[in-house]
């Protein structure tokens, strides 16, 4: 990022960059147009929930957005979007004081962590253990029939990557694995800033895979100069 | 599901005194008629206190945290709490009962109100006195009191961040009070996010009396809606009429901060103690500076698509961490009104008033009036303990802020408010002790703005800003109120059609134009019901003097001053439209039955 004088580059202009900026930056310069080459290169090329945290307000319009869709009611013997309880929704808004929102999304990762932390053996026929790659949409999903609620998957997202995964209070198994709402996350299209978008990415970007607390830190460094958040981890 | 579409259907009602909380049913009536919010508080409120003269610090008044029906539920900018208690601030010139006071209600922004409806309850309503120093978990239908012994004295950010290093889970979301609560400043705020308030009327202090520091809630549930698919409809329609919109984009921009030029270049904001209308040095402490100097992030209150909550950082003697601000509220009352144009100085005030958990605005006006009274001879250094408080001085306010807080020398007498101090100093001071009933004026100055008067003057819980500038206004302001929304979306006509479907949807009830004002009528005519009961009479409703003498000697609006034969005539004409007897301001037989109060009369 090059600070531009001629441009009359504000203070705050300059802190927005260094925090954030990276992200959308390089993604959408380097991946929109490169992606066709990483490819070639044998890379996998990652699709997901990008989030833009100098956009990102905090409204958690997101969550609501998520759980409307991934939790459709039936009313009048159709299927409609639920009524967004927050609680339900797979990206999850991190808030800190000093005042840093973090939207917290599954990342896709090519080498899945989770899924290598499964404890139940794959399967002879599909070779899927119980969390597995679905390999049409690219997400993550969870045989629940199978699955033992052993909690390696979550403790694997949480250790390795962004701590996503979490698994449910009573019976252990994973949650909040990302969806993509069949290919048009809903969270994208309903955030009132723009702060989401549904972008290829690479594993090397700014931020990527991090969790909450490490993003929040380095962004609250750029913009209070301190990243002390208490005590609580 | 309750038995009223829309709502649980139940308040969690907490005992301090015995310790015991239990859910207690609302009548599906009083949803109807009161909706709900400010409403609904004020329906409680008039239920729990029969009689009037209860004193508001004792462990009789009930104090409530009070969603709406939107809450809870992803309509846009439905975010706001409403608190709502008696005020341990006002009082009428003359009254039978020994602490008669207003109705209060104190309206916030951000995650709280939501979180109360996820937790499976439509408001929380706190009595008694906890034994010792306490605050209150509420996870879903877990309730529990735990000692706050250790948090004693802690200013709001630190606690901010200590109560959930406590709870061990971010998702609680808080509000809790600061030092000054704790030291029963009556005009102490109920602080959350740290940088988010139910500043005015003096809730902290009822909250402080009640040896309760905090309360942190934690939910999983939502109430469901009458009418599912109109309820998804209707939300559609919102998000379009404001997502990514410039109305909304304007939010963004500046927040409410615009207001301190562009209100300074109307000659409408509070300035030297509400002498003036316009500062000449507006622009070091407005919008445009703060966003070039200031600001880092945009941030918005619970699925808000404005987000006009600005922070930041600053650097330099007065550098730190910015929550909140400059917004057009703190901004003036604490820069222009005591003529500070240091940003930084006035970012540090700001944020020192709210760690200390102080109302932003009867703070800026009482050390404003001290000014005056210090520049004017009336008071001396040694009255001040040695704070040389001069006009424009940051650490001279910096220094009475903590005094008031504290309750420490003339910290004591200036936590009391501007009233008190008028009558203590005396030597004409009155003139320019700038409240209504007790309580301060806010940053909108009148002397060229005549309705904005009116609302000072006749607002439920002394001089409010927010109340509306006519009957009409007042009734749908006292009706948005308590529906959980907030007010500055609803500046776009758009929004209107959607918002009353919405309501419509989620309540079963049919809610045109006309039943929206007319609910607002009702609760507005309560909170005038329980005001009336106090004591409070038309010369109650009455504006300082300095309105009526001291026109603008500069600005846009130079020579502007109230005309006092125009005022009272307007009063009159205000109270005939609502059905007031224009005499004594009693709301009259025949209106209240209209309404369906009379049942309630007293």
């Amino acid at each position: 990022m090059k600070a531009n004088d001629e441009g009359g580059y504000s203070r705050r202009q300059f802190l927005k960059g260094c925090g954030l900026g990276a992200g959308s930056l390089v993604l959408l310069g380097q991946f929109g147009i490169h992606s066709a080459a990483w490819a070639l290169s044998g890379e996998p090329v990652l699709k997901m929930v990008l989030v833009d945290y100098s956009k990102c307000t905090g409204c958690r319009t997101c969550e609501t957005a998520c759980s409307a869709s991934n939790h459709p009611v039936p009313v009048g013997g159709k299927e409609l979007p639920g009524l967004g309880n927050p609680y339900y929704a797979n990206i999850r808004l991190h808030n800190f004081n000093p005042d840093v929102d973090v939207a917290n999304v599954c990342a896709m990762c090519a080498d899945t962590p989770c899924v290598r932390a499964c404890r139940v053996e794959p399967d002879g026929e599909t070779g899927r253990r119980a969390l597995y790659r679905d390999e049409a949409t690219h997400t993550i999903r969870n045989d629940s029939a199978r699955c033992i609620g052993c909690r390696s998957c979550a403790w694997a997202c949480a250790s390795q990557r962004t701590g996503t995964i979490s698994p449910n209070p009573a019976t252990g198994k994973p949650e909040r694995m990302c969806t993509l709402c069949g290919g048009d996350p809903q969270c994208v299209k309903k955030c009132p800033f723009s702060a989401l978008s549904y972008v290829e990415v690479r594993n090397n970007r700014k931020f990527y895979g991090q969790g909450p607390e490490k993003i929040a830190a380095q962004l609250a460094r750029n913009w209070y100069g301190t990243a002390d958040f208490g005590g609580l981890k | 599901m309750s038995s009223k579409a829309g709502y649980h259907g139940v308040v969690l009602s907490v005992d301090l005194s015995t310790g015991k909380s239990q859910k207690i049913p609302i009548p599906p009536e009083d949803f109807d008629n009161f909706v709900g919010g400010q409403g609904l508080g004020i329906k409680i409120l008039w239920d729990r206190l029969k009689r009037p003269g209860v004193d508001a610090l004792s462990p009789e008044n009930p104090l409530l945290f009070m969603p709406g029906p939107f809450s809870g539920l992803p309509v846009p900018s439905s975010s706001r709490t409403c608190v709502v208690t008696k005020s341990p601030i006002t009082a009428p010139r003359k009254s039978d009962h020994s602490h008669a006071s207003t109705v209060t209600y104190s309206n916030m922004g951000g995650f709280f109100g939501p979180e109360i409806r996820f937790a499976g309850y439509d408001g929380i309503v706190i009595t008694g006195k906890a034994p010792a120093l306490s605050y209150l978990v509420i996870d879903d239908a877990k309730v529990e009191i735990r000692d706050a012994g250790k948090f004693k004295g802690m200013r709001t950010d630190a606690f901010d961040r200590a109560i959930l290093e406590e709870l061990g889970d971010r998702k609680f979301k808080t509000v809790y009070i600061g030092p000054a609560g704790e030291n029963l400043v009556p005009y102490s705020s109920i602080l959350h996010t740290a940088g988010r308030a139910a500043g005015r009327g003096g809730s902290g202090c009822v909250m402080g009396s009640k040896n309760l520091k905090a309360i942190a809630v934690r939910g999983t549930g939502q109430p469901g809606v009458a009418d599912h698919a109109g309820f998804l409809s209707a939300l559609e329609k919102a998000r379009k009429v404001l997502n990514g919109s410039a109305y909304a984009k304007s939010w963004a921009e500046q927040g409410t901060a615009r207001g301190i030029v562009g209100n300074s270049k109307a000659g409408t904001e509070s300035v030297r103690n509400y002498r003036e209308g316009t500062f000449s040095e507006a622009e070091k402490i407005g919008g445009e500076a703060a966003r070039r100097d200031v600001w880092v992030r945009d941030i918005a209150c619970y699925c808000c698509p404005l987000a006009c909550k600005k922070s930041g950082m600053t650097r330099g003697k007065y550098g730190g961490v910015v929550h909140d601000g400059p917004e057009y509220e703190t901004g003036v009352m604490l820069g222009s009104n005591l003529l500070i144009s240091d940003m930084a100085g006035l970012l540090k005030a700001i944020t020192t008033i709210d760690d200390l958990g102080l109302d932003q605005i009867s703070t800026g006006n009482v050390i404003g009036f001290l000014m005056e009274a210090y520049e004017r001879g009336m008071i001396s250094r040694s009255f001040l303990d040695g704070i040389d408080l001069k006009w424009g001085s940051v650490d001279a306010t910096l220094a009475m802020i903590e005094k008031i807080a504290a309750k420490e020398g003339v910290g004591a007498l200036a936590a009391e408010g501007v009233r008190a101090l008028a009558w203590q100093i005396g030597k004409g001071s009155e003139k320019f002790a700038i409240h209504v009933k007790g309580l301060e004026l806010a940053a909108h100055n009148i002397q060229a703005n005549p309705p904005r008067g009116l609302s000072y003057a006749t607002a439920s819980r002394g001089a409010c800003h927010m109340s509306g500038d006519s009957a009409a206004m007042q009734n749908r302001r006292a009706m948005l109120d308590s529906t959980g929304m907030c007010f500055f979306p609803t500046f776009e006509p758009a929004l209107e059609e959607p918002m009353l479907s919405l309501l419509s949807a989620i309540t079963g009830r049919t809610f045109d134009k006309a039943e929206f004002e007319k609910t607002g009528e009702r609760i507005f005519n309560l909170e005038k019901m329980f005001n009336y009961r106090e004591g409070f009479r038309r010369e109650d409703d009455r504006l300082p003097d300095r309105f009526f003498e001291d026109a603008f000697t500069v600005g846009p609006k130079k020579g502007a001053v109230l005309d006092r034969d125009l005022f009272e005539t307007t009063l009159t004409e205000y109270y005939r439209e609502r059905g007031w007897d224009p005499k004594t301001s009693s709301p009259e037989k025949v209106k209240l039955k209209e309404l369906g109060l009379d049942g309630l009369s007293s």
